[in-house]
């Protein structure tokens, strides 16, 4: 498992000098969090660059796999970001990640994957800030963590 | 594979954090990327001709935009590649403005993240597919299930716009609830006086001709959706021509059986053949067959049709149930609501002390088509020297309905007033809970009651602390340790709550019912005429608990959409982006039918396998992710695409 970027296929080195950079995926909704994600950048609050953002439709799209695949390829940390218990686009997708995501914590651990590396939250399309402070925790979580060794 | 990179500098908004050049030589040691062009402004018009003239001149098979949020203008490109000749879901927007150039101070870490997004996007873009819009033909008939206010609303204002209209009601009459209101809150309208212009209308109107009025009649099955419903509608039997009788009501006479009548309460009977309440539109008369000694005993009476002096063939003894076919390209439920059971409060005596009455019943003796021609009087025929109303029966309550059904308080200050002119000398009381008077009339009406000297007003904390006994002359209430009132008659308000076929009716449609059991909005401000599922709309007391003035403008509300989205002969497009199931891998488990928030995956039991319906898929992808042999693909977000993306982040 790969926890630099020096052999990637782009060529990007993406570790700085001197300090662990973590690499974290992010998986947002279309509808809420992703919003929520466009709201940070409209309010241009900055936050860690560390965070790759992959839009789905909903939530309930994502296969546990996908952020075990994160994580095999490289990732350092897995976010997850739904819309809040409610306001699903429909109805009820964010219900079925939160079950999908307590079950897949224990995997991860049993793993030996530390659970502040996968994180699961709700953030609405207007929680601009909540979304770039999870993100800045996230990170900054994921560092103390150091790489993710395979 | 010929793959072109659109980046948009969005004037000085990417271009002053993330440097275009920089991007470009990280993504070309990748290979996949056939070429990289910049624009000042992809999505201004010069922008747009731009991109339409390069994909024209360039024939590329996939490309990739960096630019702003694809929220903002993922369907506008989608646009340009269309007007270009080219499948618009070949495509992947990356979104570098709102989450990369505004949120990052340092351009070199900002063109990092900018070119490992693309590498993501490129990688995914490879597998995009050319999907195809589906198109499909519209039917513009609407049915109407329930010819309350909200149903004849919804029904004169589409008929007016030259729609065909199919209205259903399940009992003899139309017009709801308020036709046997005598006189309405808040400014003691009379109801059958205010809704007959509407009735008329419907019945016999300028554009009544494109509505199709089926009484006695109920929904059995509808199959479909938006644009195409086929619906199955089973109509009772009259047993008298609605369209030649003259509804003078003759033949009610000889009749030789009659029943407690259920319109009023049961305080009076009726014959086997009657109308629902004098007044009732349409104005025919109707055979109950559970009376009527033809069908009970098998008789040969015929004493009703003798009666008629229409002649014969008007009462029309051989009249059948009818099953009758429709096709129609949207739903209007508005099928009201109804009363809480009284009785489930043992301590109110409702059921088993004769006069206490529900306020429903209460108006039945005020109406003067009522079982007491509109006197006011006990089971005993006596005038009551004193009336208790009990608001808040079952609202407000946790353990009945948490909610305030919003019209019972001003129905108990119309009964206030009435009861001025009725019984003047009599003592008011009103025990309630709260006291919810709304809107810019409704104060007028309480501010009436609490001015008439003859009214007391006691707040209750709970209805436990009410009992209701029987005293001499009438009923007396204990009201916690030591107040006691005499009340001759007592009236409760109920909650309003779910009509007793929604159930029944949402499961027939799939629409969803929220956690009273009322049906369920798509959003509870901003689309309370619309359900869960396209093509059906709400209206009225079936939705939440509504006055006349809420039901009927929701019912035009309905009507509003119908018109805007369901047109006839016009096709509705459906986007391309739902799930699809490989039949050859599905083992039949039903997972994906259990999961779908909108009913759109079923289980095709010949074939053993689980099939989605395109049209009621919405593209969540959740079956997708819980299929356990991955038969599901979600179309646009297929695991491979997302898996390419996520290496391609990674680096």
């Amino acid at each position: 498992m790969k926890n630099t970027a020096n052999n990637s296929p782009t060529g990007t080195e993406i570790a700085f000098p001197g300090e662990f950079e973590p690499r974290i995926v992010g998986f947002l909704c279309n509808w809420c969090s992703y919003a929520g994600a466009d709201k940070a950048g409209m309010s241009q609050i900055p936050y860690p660059p560390n965070v790759q953002i992959l839009r789905v439709m909903c939530t309930g799209r994502i296969e546990p796999q996908f952020i075990l695949k994160a994580f095999e390829r490289g990732a350092d940390g897995v976010l997850v970001l739904a819309c809040h218990p409610g306001d699903c686009h429909y109805k009820e997708g964010n219900l079925r990640a939160a079950q999908r995501q307590a079950m897949l914590s224990r995997v991860l651990e049993q793993m030996g994957i530390a659970r502040q590396r996968c994180r699961f939250d709700y953030v609405s399309a207007g929680e601009g800030e909540k979304f770039a402070r999870i993100v800045t925790e996230m990170v900054a979580g994921v560092k103390q963590c150091g790489p993710l060794k395979p | 594979m010929k793959t072109g990179v659109y980046f948009c500098n969005c004037g000085t908004n990417i271009a002053d954090k993330i440097d275009a050049d920089a991007v470009k030589k990280q993504l070309e040691a990748d290979g996949r990327m056939s070429w990289f062009e910049t624009c000042p402004f992809l999505c201004s018009e010069e922008g747009k001709e731009f991109l339409e003239r390069d994909l024209k001149a360039k024939s590329p098979e996939r490309i990739v935009i960096a630019a702003c949020s694809p929220r903002e203008h993922e369907t506008t490109f989608m646009r340009v590649m269309e007007k270009a000749g080219m499948n618009p879901y070949l495509m992947q927007m990356v979104n570098i403005r709102e989450q990369i150039a505004w949120v990052n101070k340092d351009p070199a870490a900002a063109a990092r993240k900018a070119a490992l997004a693309i590498s993501g996007a490129l990688g995914r873009v490879a597998l995009h597919e050319a999907l195809q819009k589906e198109a499909l033909e519209v039917a513009g008939a609407v049915l109407i299930i329930g010819a309350g206010p909200a149903g004849l609303k919804a029904a004169a204002t589409l008929a007016e716009a030259g729609r065909k209209v199919i209205l259903v009601e399940k009992s003899p009459v139309i017009g709801g609830l308020p036709v046997l209101f005598e006189e309405l809150f808040p400014d003691m309208e009379c109801g059958p006086c205010m809704l007959e212009p509407l009735m008329g209308e419907i019945l016999h109107g300028r554009y009544a001709e494109h509505i199709e009025l089926i009484t006695l009649a109920e929904v059995r099955e509808v199959a479909g959706f938006l644009g195409n419903f086929e619906v199955k509608i089973r109509q009772q039997p009259r047993y008298v021509d609605v369209h030649q009788c003259i509804g003078c009501g003759e033949c009610f006479e000889p009749c030789p059986v009659s029943a407690p009548n259920p319109c009023n309460g049961n305080l009076d009977e009726k014959k086997a053949i009657a109308f629902s309440f004098f007044g009732g539109l349409p104005n025919a008369p109707f055979i109950n067959p559970a009376l009527c000694t033809r069908f009970t005993d098998g008789s040969d009476c015929t004493a009703c049709s003798a009666a008629c002096p229409m002649g014969e063939g008007i009462v029309r003894f051989d009249d059948r149930e009818a099953l009758l076919e429709r096709q129609v390209g949207a739903i209007i439920l508005a099928t009201g609501a109804c009363l809480y059971d009284c009785s489930r409060f043992e301590n109110l005596g409702y059921g088993r002390l004769p006069d206490v009455r529900t306020a429903l019943e209460f108006e039945r003796l005020l109406a003067s088509n009522g079982p007491s021609a509109g006197a006011v009087v006990t089971s005993k025929g006596l005038a009551p020297r004193s009336i208790a109303f009990i608001h808040c029966v079952g609202s407000r309550d946790e353990a009945h309905r948490p909610y305030c059904s919003g019209i019972c308080c001003q129905v108990a200050f119309k009964f206030n007033h009435l009861l001025e002119e009725k019984l003047p000398e009599a003592q008011i009381h009103h025990l309630y809970r709260e006291i919810v008077t709304p809107g810019k009339q409704g104060y007028a009406l309480h501010s009436a009651a609490r001015e008439n000297p003859r009214s007391t007003f006691r707040r209750y904390g709970d209805l436990a602390e009410l009992s209701v006994a029987e005293a001499e002359g009438g009923q007396k209430i204990r009201f916690g340790e030591e107040v006691e009132i005499a009340a001759d008659l007592v009236v409760l308000c109920p909650a309003v709550v779910p009509g007793a076929d929604a159930r029944q009716l949402a499961e027939m449609l799939d629409v969803t019912l929220d956690r009273f059991g009322f049906f369920e909005e798509e959003h509870g401000r901003l689309e309370v005429a619309r359900s869960k599922l396209r093509g059906v709309y709400l209206a009225g007391a079936c939705q939440e608990p509504a006055d006349i003035q809420r039901a009927t403008g929701q019912g035009t509300a309905a009507a509003g959409f119908i018109l805007s989205e369901v047109i006839e002969g016009r096709t509705i497009e459906l986007a391309p982006i739902f799930a699809a199931v490989d039949a050859e891998k599905c083992s039949g488990c039903r997972v994906c039918n259990s999961v779908c928030p909108f009913a759109a995956v079923n289980f095709d039991v010949e074939r053993g396998v689980s099939a989605v319906n395109g049209v009621l898929c919405r593209g969540c992808g959740t079956c997708a992710a819980a299929c356990p042999l991955k038969a599901i693909k979600a179309n646009h977000f297929t695991q491979e695409m997302i898996q390419a993306e996520i290496e391609g982040v990674l680096g």
